[in-house]
């Protein structure tokens, strides 16, 4: 090892953008709009699209299905309201371009209010077997809900290879202005604590920990109140980490609680680790314990280009400009629509985008906060200051990888262990020439993949 | 759609920090410095900076002209690289030297190699080293400072008969190694207090200590520069003086004067650190910085000239890009087995 741990509770490296949480953090979850038409997209996870059900004509329930998985890493999709399947077509998708999806028209809208969860009195996680977690969270499709959009079910599987010893329960909220985790760890405490011990019983975790970033001492204090009234403080251990980006990584974190390393190039559960975002704990609890499927989200609608920011409970497949129009609209100065923060988040140019089980936050950036040279994308040359060196949370070196992307040597880029990249964006952050090292990073990875035929050009 | 929003990759804000910043920063941090340059060497001092940094800004602008690429004098790059030179400049040096040597440094010292971030040597040491092999004795003719009363008794081995210049400090401390008389030397010759405050001769930015270290202070404060490569520079010319000294202190003089004497300081903090010509992980700025602080000694106990700073950068320069290939920065997750 290289790096020295600055702190038992964090990581080396790391950024301190402006938080921008004030603008939401106080607004509690409100009833998103009501759509007349939902687009509801097969793809919002990693894996295979989900094969659609239904076809056009067909009337739809209420949380029936739409999409269902033919695939081992593949998420299901429903429909969240009872109506007509106007059509099933491609549809705009922030990530992938276009992607097929089903357009439900409403019978009659109506607005989306978060369901009561009744935590069942004396509430034992044993009464489900590990089958029973998997198949109900497989069934309502549940996908990580902090980002990455992977189905939770092939995560919390039980592995008898190396057994899933550590849960981590993801808190953190690091991306700038997000603050819906915030708001679920607050208001949807018991269902979240549900969850969390449904997840373990599933992968047969022993030691549980909910990692929350020290800038949100409320819901700490919530998350300790709640689980001592619940008797669980003993199995269930809140850790506070410290606040700084990206803490929120699964890497990262569980390199601060557990002081513990992923491999280069691996995942979590080879050193027997679990991590799942708050979000999706709730989810899960939904699912086995109400039956519910993941229809709706807690959304945050944010940034200083919007005019009524807050925290909204929004069905998937409300198109972006919907949610935009029941907030006020964008100020004239708005400059960019990210679906996420603006560390990590993806720039939309089509407001008619769904919103999808990974979308967190709608944050809408003005110039002020963009920055006039990024707006005009002046990049000037690199002068190997090293900032991004010592800003890269897996020590790498992106102005090396990024230069050698940019002059089409990806050997070169790989031998600076290229794909080893999180792509959180804090090289990009702190560049004083502006370079989009982030990007080329990108770039790269997808022009590797396509050299070795793992993706289509 | 009314809306003028666009797209890119993400992320989407940036640290309000720029590379015209950096430089505007260390200027800053050269303000010190400058300052004492002024009052010890009066308007000569401040000409010979003026003409440095207009001829440097004067070649850049030529040579984008006719690289036919955008004009790059917003940067402020070429001011810091005006400013250094002069203060690496001896001050009686011609004014028309000092624009031959500006003029060599910004062209051939970072345009040819393609301008800001592509240059391998740091240009003022360029240009300076143009001079010092092209106009010896200019370079070597010291100026007293003009706070010192000229009418007062010679310091220093008048072996230059002009009554206004001087050997400067490590010119004595090298026939103090032929004497073998190096304790003796500073404590005659020049008080502690007046080698910090740099009431002697020597460069015009190099003589003042207390303005070099306001100034490098300030820089790693405001995380312009990393305390790494200034702190491996004078440990390690340090440690080499302290053994030289150990080995033979009627020869060789304190390590502490090596510290504030000569070009030591002011290179530390303002030369070795500039960011595109040293190593881009910290490892490697230790490295390189020993490098330097140990060669400059080299010159400095060994060698034949009284000062070796100019040269130590230079060859640190050159293996730079050796350093940044050998020492690169492993994955936290370890190397991946592929």
């Amino acid at each position: 090892m290289t790096t020295t741990m600055q702190d038992s509770r964090s990581f080396a490296g790391g950024v301190h953008p402006p938080e921008g949480k004030h603008l939401t953090k106080d607004r509690v979850i409100e009833p998103g709009p009501p759509a007349k038409e939902l687009a509801i997209l097969l793809n919002q996870h990693i894996g295979a699209p989900a094969q659609t059900t239904v076809k056009k004509g067909d009337a739809v329930a209420a949380g029936q299905q739409i999409g269902e998985c033919r695939a081992f890493v593949c998420a299901s999709a429903h429909s969240p309201m009872a109506g007509k399947v106007k059509e099933v077509v491609l549809l705009p998708h922030a990530v992938l371009g276009r992607a097929m999806g089903v357009i439900v028209e409403a019978e009659s809208p109506t607005q989306p209010t978060p369901p009561e969860f009744q935590r069942p009195e004396g509430f034992d996680p044993d009464k489900y077997t590990p089958e029973q977690i998997c198949d109900a969270v497989r069934n309502a499709g549940v996908v990580g809900m902090g980002g990455a959009g992977f189905p939770t079910s092939v995560k919390i599987q039980p592995d008898a290879k190396t057994p899933k010893e550590t849960l981590i329960v993801n808190g953190c909220e690091c991306e700038p202005y997000i603050t819906c985790d915030y708001r679920v760890m607050l208001e949807w405490t018991e269902q979240l604590i549900t969850g969390v011990q449904l997840v373990a019983r599933a992968c047969g975790a022993k030691s549980i920990f909910i990692a929350i970033e020290d800038n949100k001492p409320r819901a700490i204090e919530r998350m300790g109140e709640t689980l001592r009234k619940l008797g669980l403080s003993a199995s269930i251990r809140v850790v506070p980490v410290k606040t700084k980006y990206p803490q929120g990584g699964e890497r990262q974190l569980i390199r601060a609680v557990i002081e513990k390393v992923v491999p280069t190039g691996g995942i979590p559960p080879m050193i027997g680790v679990v991590v799942t975002n708050v979000a999706t704990a709730a989810a899960i609890a939904d699912a086995v314990v109400c039956n519910r499927p993941l229809t709706h989200r807690v959304v945050t609608v944010t940034g200083e280009g919007i005019a009524r920011p807050g925290n909204y409970y929004v069905a998937l497949g409300t198109p972006v400009q919907t949610l935009i129009d029941h907030c006020g609209g964008l100020t004239p100065d708005c400059a960019k629509v990210i679906l996420g923060g603006p560390m990590m988040g993806i720039a939309i140019a089509d407001l008619s985008t769904p919103i999808g089980k990974t979308t967190n936050a709608v944050t809408a950036l003005t110039d002020r906060q963009v920055g006039k040279a990024r707006r005009q994308e002046h990049q000037t040359a690199c002068i190997r200051c090293g900032r991004c060196v010592q800003a890269c949370p897996e020590n790498l070196c992106p102005t090396k990888i990024a230069h050698a992307v940019k002059n089409h040597m990806l050997d070169l880029a790989q031998s600076y262990f290229m794909t080893a990249c999180i792509e959180c964006g804090c090289c990009s952050y702190v560049c004083p020439a502006n370079i989009d090292l982030t990007g080329y990073i990108k770039t790269g990875k997808i022009l590797l993949a396509r050299q070795k035929k793992k993706m289509p050009s | 759609m009314p809306q003028d929003i666009s797209v890119s990759f993400a992320p989407h804000i940036r640290k309000p920090l720029s590379t015209q910043r950096i430089m505007l920063d260390v200027l800053i941090g050269l303000a010190p410095a400058v300052i004492a340059a002024g009052v010890y060497f009066r308007i000569r001092g401040l000409a010979l900076m003026a003409v440095c940094v207009v001829w440097c800004l004067a070649t850049e602008w030529v040579c984008n002209l006719v690289r036919k690429k955008p004009g790059s004098l917003g940067d402020l790059s070429a001011v810091v690289t005006g400013v250094i030179l002069a203060m690496s400049l001896p001050p009686a040096m011609p004014l028309w030297a000092c624009a031959v040597g500006a003029v060599f440094a910004i062209a051939i010292g970072k345009m040819v190699f393609g301008g800001l971030g592509a240059n391998i040597f740091n240009p003022a040491m360029v240009g300076r080293a143009f001079l010092t092999a092209s106009f010896g004795i200019l370079m070597t003719t010291w100026t007293v400072p003009a706070t010192i009363d000229p009418s007062l008794p010679q310091v220093g081995p008048d072996n230059i008969v002009d009554a206004r210049t001087q050997a400067t400090p490590l010119a004595w401390s090298k026939i103090a190694i032929k004497d073998e008389n190096g304790a003796g030397i500073y404590s005659e010759r020049l008080p502690l207090w007046q080698s910090l405050l740099g009431e002697k001769a020597g460069c015009l930015g190099e003589t003042c200590s207390v303005a070099l270290l306001l100034g490098g202070i300030y820089l790693v404060v405001r995380k312009i520069i990393g305390f790494h490569i200034p702190l491996a520079v004078l440990a390690s010319a340090f440690a080499f003086a302290g053994i030289a000294y150990a080995v033979n202190p009627d020869a060789y003089v304190q390590p502490f004067y090596h510290l504030t004497s000569g070009a030591l300081l002011l290179g530390a903090f303002f030369i070795a650190t500039d960011p595109v010509t040293a190593p881009l992980t910290v490892r490697g700025q230790w490295i390189f910085g020993a490098i330097i602080g140990g060669f400059t000694m080299l010159v400095r106990i060994v060698g034949e000239y009284p000062e070796g700073f100019m040269y130590a950068v230079l060859l640190a320069n050159s293996v730079r890009p050796l350093i940044d290939r050998l020492v690169r920065p492993i994955p936290v997750g370890g190397k991946p087995n592929v």
